[in-house]
């Protein structure tokens, strides 16, 4: 006993030892974080559209028709604030734009170009993906940017960051615009989309998409395009 | 900050996307004119001796980026050029062959002392379309044989169609034709032409020199003073050894062994070119199609600004629709570039693991090999000194 004793301040050493070193050793299967790249919420997984959260292309049309008729209509009773267009009654001013590009014709847009009800999104240390069916996918690199990843005779797109929000800009020929900007909660749980349209100049068409994660079955394929032989496909992962 | 952050970005990216499609265009940059359709001057006979010269075609260099470096992601591009600096000085060296007016013709990753013409080219154009090279020949004595540009374009006609060359293996020539076959044509047919231009017996010199340049790199403790250089870089023989001087033939044993080993890296280059060249023409059909089409969306493009002044919602989605489209097929066009980097990299990956002993890339074995020999070289002559540290590389 006088043994144990003798060597207990030892053994208490010790087990304090290995206790403090525990959450060490835990914290070797962290990742490391490289601080010399920004931190970014993480966007990536399956997400599919919540219609319920989600703006409807006539609801928002109408909104900002009555809008713009309440402006009409104080204009009419002099209690213009003086800014903004000068809108009759009559005509509320649907030719928004200097070339007359009519904000239905926005809104109408904003739905053809918001029309996918699933995306997936790939996000590694460096890059950010948003794949969408029919469309090619936006792609971006998390630094700060803004970076330009497309340019054509048709049109050019830019990308970067507004914070933890993602910013796509694309610019179509006679000035016509058009703004994408994800956002994801913290959670994890929702995305959301901001879809801005404008021409010349003119005030914007806003249209908001919500999505909500999913878990997408698993490819039964994993495919890589090759050159010589086409595309090559080998067994994926089977499910557990 | 970070409401300045917050106001300023959104500004920034405003900003840059209305600069990216109207900003100043790029210098123009002087276009050679085209080669032309090349008949290959090909010889039947043996040549003589003094023709005989061996040719050394070095690894090209890239002369131009392949991308314009702006837009995100146009790296892979690069990747592609850096592949293409390996496979088509081996397609000028099966030119040079075939034409059956040289001696041996081979590839290497290093400026060599063995050779008796040297030619060095960088890459300033390739795609599907066009292929520009710089390209410049230099004999053992100084003496420019070629410093020149030479441009070649394709037409639908030169590419066999993606399925053919799928199904086709390397046998089959026909179908792995070389769509820019007259640039290289006119490149041989030019260094003929300034051969051509030399009398015996300064072809005859040329063989000289090089015996000697490759000997005062192995000791030239004992042979620099057979060579003088003068101002314009040219190089002549002083003096020459007599014909049994046991040094000299041990160099020209030296040079034996050296041949055997720039046989065998010229062997790699073969083998690379051999796993490259199916994907490589299937890659610049694509590209072909690909210049074709942004031709033709850029017309299109032209073509709207005349034609189309509407605004309503149907041409606001073609407009829509037209650069859809033509990201989605640049995406595919970046894909497949991926694709054949992704082809390349296992046969770029072998090409530099290739020589037992060695190490580091084919450039850098070869470095190896040459301090190798001058060593060994050394030991054979009897002076076992270490070597300078002038000589190490």
């Amino acid at each position: 006993m006088a043994y144990s004793f003798r060597n207990l301040p030892f053994l208490v050493s010790l087990a304090a030892l290995l206790c403090l070193s525990m959450p060490v050793l835990a914290q070797d299967d962290l990742p490391v974080l490289d601080l010399n790249r920004p931190l970014r919420l993480d966007f990536s997984g399956s997400w599919e559209k919540d219609f319920g959260r989600s703006d409807k292309w006539e609801d928002e049309l109408g909104r900002m028709l009555r809008i713009r008729q309440e402006q009409a209509a104080r204009q009419q009773a002099g209690l213009s604030s003086g800014s903004g267009p000068a809108v009759s009654l009559g005509n509320i001013n649907l030719n928004s734009g200097r070339d007359g590009v009519s904000i239905i014709d926005l809104a109408r847009l904003a739905e053809y170009i918001s029309r996918q009800t699933t995306l997936n999104i790939i996000q590694d240390e460096e890059h950010i993906r948003i794949e969408r069916r029919g469309e090619a996918p936006l792609i971006c690199s998390l630094e700060a940017g803004p970076l330009e990843t497309f340019s054509s005779p048709h049109g050019s797109e830019i990308c970067g960051w507004d914070q933890q929000q993602l910013v796509f800009v694309i610019t179509l020929p006679d000035e016509l615009v058009i703004r994408h900007r994800f956002s994801v909660a913290a959670d994890h749980e929702q995305l959301r989309v901001l879809t801005s349209i404008s021409s010349r100049g003119s005030a914007p068409f806003n249209l908001t998409q919500s999505f909500t994660p999913y878990d997408e079955p698993a490819e039964s394929f994993d495919c890589v395009l090759t050159l010589s032989r086409g595309r090559v496909c080998s067994k994926g992962t089977p499910l557990p | 900050m970070n409401l300045l952050r917050t106001l300023c970005l959104p500004a920034l990216l405003v900003v840059l996307a209305a600069c990216s499609s109207s900003g100043p265009a790029p210098a123009p940059v002087a276009t050679p004119p085209g080669v032309g359709d090349v008949r290959l001057q090909q010889s039947t006979g043996t040549p003589v001796a003094e023709q005989v010269l061996d040719i050394g075609v070095l690894v090209f260099a890239n002369g131009a980026s392949a991308s314009d470096g702006n837009r995100f992601g146009d790296w892979v591009y690069d990747e592609v050029r850096e592949n293409e600096r390996h496979l088509l000085p081996f397609t000028l060296r099966n030119t040079l062959l075939e034409s059956n007016q040289w001696g041996a013709v081979r590839v290497l990753p290093q400026s060599d002392p063995s050779v008796d013409l040297l030619i060095s080219g960088a890459i300033l154009t390739s795609d599907g379309t066009g292929l520009v090279l710089q390209v410049h020949a230099e004999d053992s004595t100084g003496r420019v044989w070629l410093d020149h540009t030479y441009r070649d374009s394709t037409a639908e006609t030169d590419f066999p169609q993606v399925r053919e060359l799928r199904r086709s293996t390397a046998a089959e020539a026909r179908v792995m034709e070389e769509p820019f076959a007259d640039l290289y044509a006119q490149i041989a047919n030019d260094l003929l032409n300034a051969r051509q231009q030399l009398s015996t017996a300064q072809l005859q010199e040329i063989q000289q020199v090089s015996l000697l340049v490759y000997a005062n790199d192995l000791a030239p403790e004992s042979f620099a003073y057979m060579l003088e250089g003068d101002d314009a870089g040219r190089i002549t023989a002083a003096s020459l050894p007599a014909a049994n001087d046991p040094m000299m033939a041990r160099v020209m044993d030296m040079r034996r062994r050296h041949y055997l080993f720039i046989d065998t890296v010229d062997e790699y280059y073969e083998a690379l070119h051999e796993q490259m060249q199916s994907p490589y023409l299937i890659w610049r059909r694509y590209s072909f199609d690909q210049e074709l089409e942004e031709q033709r969306a850029l017309d299109r493009a032209q073509g709207q600004g005349k034609y189309s002044s509407t605004s309503g919602y149907l041409t606001l989605t073609q407009r829509y629709d037209r650069y859809r489209w033509s990201k989605i097929y640049e995406q595919e066009f970046r894909e497949l570039a991926s694709s054949f980097n992704r082809e390349a990299a296992p046969a770029i990956l072998e090409l530099n693991q290739q020589v037992r002993g060695l190490n580091g890339t084919l450039e850098e074995q070869y470095i190896q090999w040459r301090r190798i020999l001058r060593e060994l070289f050394r030991l054979e002559t009897g002076d076992i000194a270490p070597l300078p540290a002038s000589q190490q590389d």
